[in-house]
């Protein structure tokens, strides 16, 4: 033990004698002015910081080459109670999930043996890699609003409505929201600072198969094409009203959608900014118009347009060319208005023309 | 025998027989052989051939379509993977690891982020507190600084500035004598 402790206190001698020069070098990024300004009281702090212990209690004591000595497998084995299961035994992943109450459990979706694994990553994206070391930066500095320290905040009303105790139950009542129809509460912009920098969340992608009506082969038609473009398997949405108008019967498939997220979604949105939207003829760009109010971006591609998709350039054969479908795209951001989502995207790439409504 | 399980001799071997076939039927009529009452067909019941009674009453359909709708019935999620012991030891220990980097990555960022929004917090302090507030422009600099004149117009962020990263830039950045 004595000769143990001997090592550690050795070892932590070697580390507190290293790691000043290490803390000076570890800021690689050198200021003029920064350095100038620190020059004479550099040396004090570091007298100072001369007392302190450099390296943290928690450190593990024991060092890494005995413990490495000291593993035997094979005593560890023997020691074990129960054997283990032979190593070709399979843990098999329930095919439903029955609940959280049932025994029989599926494994996280990180786990080989889950239904829901998928490997991968393979490749960072290029628009991910760019946002990251110049876009977010940018949008950061140019929105920057500055709140001097001692800011006061001016309190805002309520913007739900609260009962009047009028009832003992009004007693722990959610608050009601806006008076009206149709009245919702609406998102409130937020300054943009590190923390909350607008970036794609996931993009949806719709089509309304008008042909599915008659026929149903619109419908798969449309569905493999957009399974091709998006790599996401599409949902089939039923009419939830008959519209006499539309030709639409209640509860008929008639229309699909995607939903992209992460890499995909990242993917999706550079393909349809560098590889479809200069291609197309006679495009003005994105009506400025677009948007929710909640920083979520919408715009369509019409036939011409999804023909352009590479997927569908490849093998274009392979579709009936009457039955393919144009599709809306959904960009959802977590932007919380309209200008800031279009700021993004406009950094992006893509062009809006027209009216810019917030 | 050898050659019986190349593929090329399993693709050819229905057209061969076939073939033969062809060239025994037109040799040597079946009905000579085989008395008519013994072996009765049952499709000559009817007169009419079978294909054509079929296909009078649908339209067409466009094959295409039916290979879409056979390709569109696979199965939405394979089998699961089934790995040994050591192989899934592996594999937790090398997503453990990706995990670990992936949160040393993400962390990173936003430090460096962090780092410049206080700078900036730091930079638009010292512009606000540069000049005694009597003189004249007080606070000029930091007005300037704070302008957001037009970055939620038109052109507020340039065409130009999207370009996304790539390995082998184009020697040119720009084409800016282009027109349509």
């Amino acid at each position: 033990m004595s000769l143990r402790e001997l090592s550690s206190i050795f070892y932590r001698l070697s580390r507190r004698a290293v790691r000043p020069s290490a803390t000076i070098s570890q800021n690689c990024r050198r200021y003029a002015s920064t350095e100038a300004s620190r020059a004479s009281p550099t040396q004090e702090v570091s007298e100072d910081l001369q007392e302190l212990e450099s390296v943290s209690s928690y450190y593990p004591i024991s060092n890494p080459n005995e413990d490495i000595k000291a593993y035997d497998p094979v005593k560890r084995v023997q020691g074990r109670r129960r054997q283990l299961p032979p190593s070709r035994y399979q843990f098999r992943s329930p095919r439903y999930y029955r609940g959280p109450l049932h025994p029989h459990q599926p494994p996280p979706p990180s786990d080989p043996s889950s239904r829901l694994f998928v490997p991968g990553p393979f490749s960072h994206t290029r628009l991910e890699q760019t946002y990251q070391s110049t876009i977010a930066p940018d949008l950061m500095a140019m929105t920057y609003v500055h709140t001097p320290p001692g800011t006061v905040k001016a309190e805002k009303g309520d913007r739900l409505r609260s009962w009047d105790g009028s009832s003992p139950y009004h007693k722990g009542r959610p608050k009601r929201g806006p008076r009206g129809p149709g009245e919702v509460l609406r998102v409130m912009e937020k300054d943009i600072n590190f923390r909350n920098i607008p970036k794609i969340e996931s993009v949806v992608v719709h089509s309304m198969v008008k042909g599915a009506l008659d026929d149903s082969a619109h419908l798969h038609v449309a569905g493999i094409m957009l399974q091709a473009v998006t790599g996401v398997r599409p949902v089939v949405h039923r009419a939830k009203h008959s519209e006499a108008q539309f030709g639409i019967r209640i509860s008929q498939p008639c229309s699909l959608t995607c939903t992209m997220r992460g890499n995909q979604a990242l993917d999706f949105v550079d393909k349809c900014i560098n590889l479809v939207m200069p291609r197309i003829k006679d495009w003005p760009g994105v009506k400025g118009t677009t948007g929710d109010g909640a920083g979520n971006i919408s715009f369509g591609f019409n036939r011409e347009g999804a023909i352009l998709f590479p997927e569908v350039e490849v093998n274009y054969d392979m579709y009936p060319p009457k039955m393919i479908p144009g599709f809306h795209v959904t960009i959802r951001t977590s932007a919380t208005s309209d200008r800031h989502a279009r700021l993004l995207l406009t950094a992006l790439g893509v062009p809006f023309y027209g009216k810019l409504v917030d | 025998m050898a050659y019986a399980h190349t593929p090329i001799s399993r693709l050819l071997k229905p057209l061969l027989q076939s073939f033969r076939s062809l060239s025994l039927s037109s040799n040597a009529p079946r009905a000579a052989s085989f008395p008519s009452s013994i072996f009765p067909n049952p499709r000559s019941f009817s007169t009419t051939p079978a294909r054509l009674a079929k296909q009078q009453g649908r339209p067409k359909k466009d094959p295409r379509i039916t290979l879409i709708r056979y390709h569109l019935q696979h199965p939405k999620t394979p089998r699961p993977l089934r790995l040994s012991r050591m192989r899934a030891l592996r594999h937790w220990t090398i997503h453990r690891a990706w995990m670990l980097a992936k949160r040393k990555k993400l962390a990173g960022e936003e430090t460096e982020l962090m780092r410049m929004y206080q700078s900036m917090h730091s930079a638009c302090e010292e512009l606000r507190t540069m000049d005694s507030p009597g003189t004249r422009d007080a606070g000029r600099l930091y007005r300037i600084a704070l302008e957001k004149k037009g970055i939620f117009k038109h052109g507020g962020v340039p065409i130009e500035y999207a370009r996304l990263q790539t390995d082998t830039p184009g020697r040119e950045p720009w084409n800016h004598g282009w027109t349509r």
